[in-house]
């Protein structure tokens, strides 16, 4: 498994301070690290710190990091995840009213009318998703997102494959029921009348 | 694959089958060709979920974001490993046994370079004449004996 870690040679090179090294981390694994904390914590400015508290960790890991331990995305998945959950228990409060605030728009070139509808609908999936109970929302942005194998998802959430599944398949209907109480939509994606 | 187990992975994993468990995409391909109508179905309502959930993307790193990232690599360089330190206590030694050595091989030379003293004070023998007396009388004794 180590021997195809496609991130070692890279570490190994920020262990010896290359400042090449350096970007070609960053490039590679920011946007990956920004949109875990976004759609976890549904707040840009937190999704930065976390992303540069993470990078901070990368970069004292580096030239410690050992060839038997995990692959290193899954530990950088780990990192961010615990940074998150810290996040998350300080400001539970505050979740709901900041993950307005923090949608926003992506650079796109459609129409103003194509754009306010796809706003509209990204505003509407980060609510249902925001509404999820913590599990749920980790498990869908961890396997659908993050795009991790169940094995790698699992056991970052230190749960069974299928007891991830379970909450994959609970998360999808309760986003399913949620999205679908929006004006406008069945479950077939069809417009109603 | 059983159409309750398709479904049940379609509500779970999408309905891209590449998202789904290695093992089971070859039997939930081999399902969807034979036009299994609960198998198709659960797949629109998957990808029905999916659209919307592919709708929800999150701003791609600003430049300003990705320069700080990149500065506070400089500003917190790596610690050395226990081997580079070992390494670098080693080289410490390395270069005060040069200079040790050096130094030995330079009073060294100083001290074959000087011209020998011609007195015989300069290098005593055990012949010298106290010692040859002490050996004569210890040789007297013996043959008195």
């Amino acid at each position: 498994m180590n021997e195809t870690d496609p991130d070692l040679e890279l570490l190994a090179r920020i262990g010896n301070n290359d400042a090449q090294a350096v970007q070609e981390m960053v490039t590679r694994k920011l946007p990956r690290l920004l949109a875990l904390a976004s759609r976890l914590l549904g707040d840009a400015d937190e999704a930065r710190d976390i992303a540069q508290e993470s990078f901070l960790r990368i970069w004292k890991q580096a030239a410690h990091w050992r060839s038997e331990q995990a692959r290193f995305d899954t530990w950088l998945h780990r990192v961010a995840l615990n940074l998150c959950y810290d996040r998350l228990r300080r400001r539970k409060d505050h979740l709901q009213a900041d993950s307005e605030e923090a949608i926003e728009a992506p650079d796109s070139g459609p129409t103003p009318e194509q754009q306010l509808e796809a706003q509209s609908q990204q505003r509407r999936m980060a609510q249902a998703l925001d509404r999820l109970p913590e599990r749920q929302r980790e498990a869908i942005v961890l396997q659908y997102y993050q795009e991790l194998s169940n094995t790698e998802a699992a056991a970052l959430m230190n749960i069974s494959v299928e007891a991830l599944e379970s909450l994959l398949s609970r998360a999808r209907r309760t986003l399913r029921s949620h999205l679908a109480e929006a004006p406008g939509t069945d479950l077939s994606g069809r417009r109603k009348p | 694959m059983t159409p309750e187990r398709f479904a049940y992975l379609a509500d779970a994993y999408g309905a891209d089958l590449q998202r789904w468990p290695s093992a089971e995409r070859a039997q939930a391909q081999a399902l969807l060709d034979t036009g299994h109508a609960t198998a198709r179905q659960a797949l629109q309502q998957a990808r029905w979920l999916d659209t919307r959930l592919d709708s929800y993307r999150v701003p791609e790193p600003s430049p300003a974001l990705v320069r700080q990232i990149i500065a506070t690599a400089a500003l917190h360089p790596p610690a050395p490993t226990l081997w580079q330190r070992y390494a670098g206590w080693l080289t410490s030694l390395g270069w005060i046994g040069v200079g040790l050595s050096g130094a030995a091989a330079g009073m060294l030379a100083v001290t074959l370079s000087l011209p020998l003293p011609p007195s015989a004070e300069a290098l005593p023998s055990v012949l010298d004449q106290s010692d040859a007396e002490f050996v004569l009388s210890i040789n007297a004794e013996e043959a008195e004996q």
